[in-house]
């Protein structure tokens, strides 16, 4: 429960962040808007499959550890990435930390394979 | 536009602005006729309109969304290239529309012949008439035929184009099978911009494996209306590794230019006055976007259509939103990826706008891999983000000039996890 509580607070503050930088950017021609990590992570199914299960050999990403999806995404990001890294260094770099640290807490919340009580936007 | 509302959004925002932000929201949010939740239409069954359904029913069930595509099965052009190196059978590029069917997206397979953005209404060849509160377009491309002097549909069933997946993919493949062994495969290449940038190339280069092994003797010849392409560096470097003379590209610097078209005798001349015969014709015309595009109003003096980039709402008519190949959304490049991913920050643009919400911030990613060899893959890939309101790259670039064979080949089974997971992303279909 307290585990929770402190994910909604990280959450809550990152969402406020993203949000900020958002409209700091905004200008006349872009409306106001809010940040929506579902918006964000929807773009990594392209290649890893709908909600990060993938169906070939490109690694699954839903429902690993947060923590190590974090650590990846951030090693990813950094000017050396890991050995044998090939298109995620070029994709990682122009996402900001709290971005991609929304994004492994995002993956990390859904689960493996399929069910049909939870769907994920 | 719905009809409550007179006046346009910048007066609408700045009357709300100074409503508390939960008024405001309240306030905005439209009353629908239709029920509650709002009515999208959705025109083009491929890459763009197929994921926009998907994520639209995903994000909000309420929502009633209709998709309209002629074709049962829709073939799709990313990976046809691995069909002509005899890498992979045409029935592997169909894909069905059951998944989308499951999610309760109302298919229907018919001609979308016109839009009445005024009222708000699509109309099918068959005179149907569907209301909407949104539209979203994926319409692909179209051919400027004869723009290319000689070069009109009916000199494509000569020299095809194969440029729309179908019965032009087919038609291709048939020559280059029937080609005697000394042939000349000729591609004419387009000036920029067109759909799939390193598409002619990844062609290029798996209609030379195919030569290679099944006809030695034979030459490509391509004649391209630019100067520099997609992944060049790459895509010479593979040449020379695994084709060598087998491949002569001649850039528009070097009289690459093709200016005429002579489908009877399979002829081409360039912008100097060159004539070059072939056995086998690619000709892959000039482009603009699907017609329905045009007849929707969308487009402007280009052909291509100007969208607003953090929703892919039209900028000339309200409600209608366009992804995919027929938007001008530079830096993006035109490809199967972009449009799924320009779908999907569509797709929850319209489910805000449907709830009275504002638009979430807008993040594409685009990765195009190219096989230039089985075992030999390359890539470009992007993330783009909105500056001032406009795509813009955030990171990216294209894979390593100095990769061991180990990343190629890692990048060629990546490439192949790609199709299966866009296609399952797109249509809930396996490759």
């Amino acid at each position: 429960m307290r585990k929770a509580t402190r994910y909604l607070r990280r959450g809550a503050a990152l969402a406020v962040l993203l949000a900020g930088a958002g409209l700091a950017s905004a200008t006349a021609t872009a409306e106001p808007s809010t940040f929506d990590v579902t918006v964000l992570a929807a773009a990594c199914a392209n290649c890893h499959g709908t909600d990060g299960r993938s169906p070939g050999s490109i690694p699954s990403i839903a429902g690993r550890p947060e923590s190590i999806l974090n650590d990846q995404l951030k090693a990813f990001k950094s000017d050396t990435p890991p050995a044998g890294t090939t298109v995620m260094g070029r994709l990682a770099k122009g996402l900001s930390e709290p971005q991609l640290a929304a994004l492994a807490r995002h993956f990390s919340q859904i689960s493996r394979s399929p069910s049909p009580e939870v769907k994920q936007p | 536009m719905s009809p409550s509302v007179k006046f346009s959004r910048r007066q609408w925002l700045a009357g709300v602005g100074k409503a508390t932000a939960a008024g405001a929201l309240l306030m905005m949010a439209p009353a629908y006729a239709k029920g509650a939740a709002g009515k999208v239409v959705v025109i083009g069954g491929g890459f763009g309109g197929a994921t926009a359904a998907k994520y639209i029913k995903r994000r909000n069930p309420a929502i009633d969304v209709t998709l309209i595509e002629p074709a049962r099965t829709y073939y799709t052009c990313p990976f046809t290239n691995l069909y002509f190196g005899g890498l992979r059978t045409f029935e592997q590029q169909g894909h069905g529309f059951d998944e989308l069917r499951t999610l309760g997206v109302n298919v229907v397979h018919a001609f979308a012949s016109g839009v009445d953005a005024a009222g708000r209404t699509v109309t099918l060849a068959g005179g149907e008439t569907l209301a909407y509160d949104k539209l979203l377009l994926s319409p692909g491309i179209d051919f400027r035929w004869n723009a290319l002097e000689g070069y009109d549909e009916a000199a494509s069933e000569r020299a095809p184009h194969a440029w729309k997946a179908g019965e032009q993919t087919r038609l291709l493949k048939k020559q280059l099978e029937a080609m005697s062994d000394g042939g000349v495969f000729l591609m004419a290449a387009p000036a920029n911009p067109f759909r799939c940038p390193p598409g002619p190339y990844e062609r290029i280069s798996m209609v030379a494996h195919y030569l290679k092994h099944h006809k030695p003797k034979s030459k490509i010849l391509v004649l391209d209306s630019k100067d520099a392409f997609s992944k060049q560096g790459l895509f010479q470097a593979g040449w020379n590794r695994y084709y060598g003379d087998l491949i002569e590209w001649v850039p528009l610097a070097k009289d690459g230019k093709v200016v005429r078209v002579d489908a009877a005798t399979l002829s081409v001349e360039t912008e100097f006055g060159q004539t070059h015969k072939a056995d086998v014709l690619n000709v892959i015309p000039p482009q603009k976007a699907g017609a329905i595009a045009e007849v929707a109003g969308v487009t402007n003096e280009s052909g291509w259509v100007p969208v607003k980039h953090q929703t892919f709402e039209s900028e000339l008519v309200p409600d209608i939103y366009v992804v995919g190949d027929a938007t001008v959304a530079a830096p993006m490049p035109k490809s199967g990826f972009s449009a799924n991913a320009q779908a999907k920050v569509a797709a929850a643009a319209i489910v805000n706008a449907l709830a009275g919400k504002p638009p979430a911030e807008a993040a594409f990613a685009n990765t195009c891999y190219s096989l230039i060899a089985p075992d030999y893959g390359i890539s470009v890939a992007h993330t783009y983000l909105l500056k001032d309101g406009k795509l813009a790259e955030a990171s990216g670039g294209v894979s390593p000039a100095d990769a061991n064979d180990t990343f190629r080949k890692l990048e060629a089974e990546y490439g192949e996890s790609w199709y299966k997971a866009i296609a399952q992303d797109t249509w809930g279909t396996r490759a």
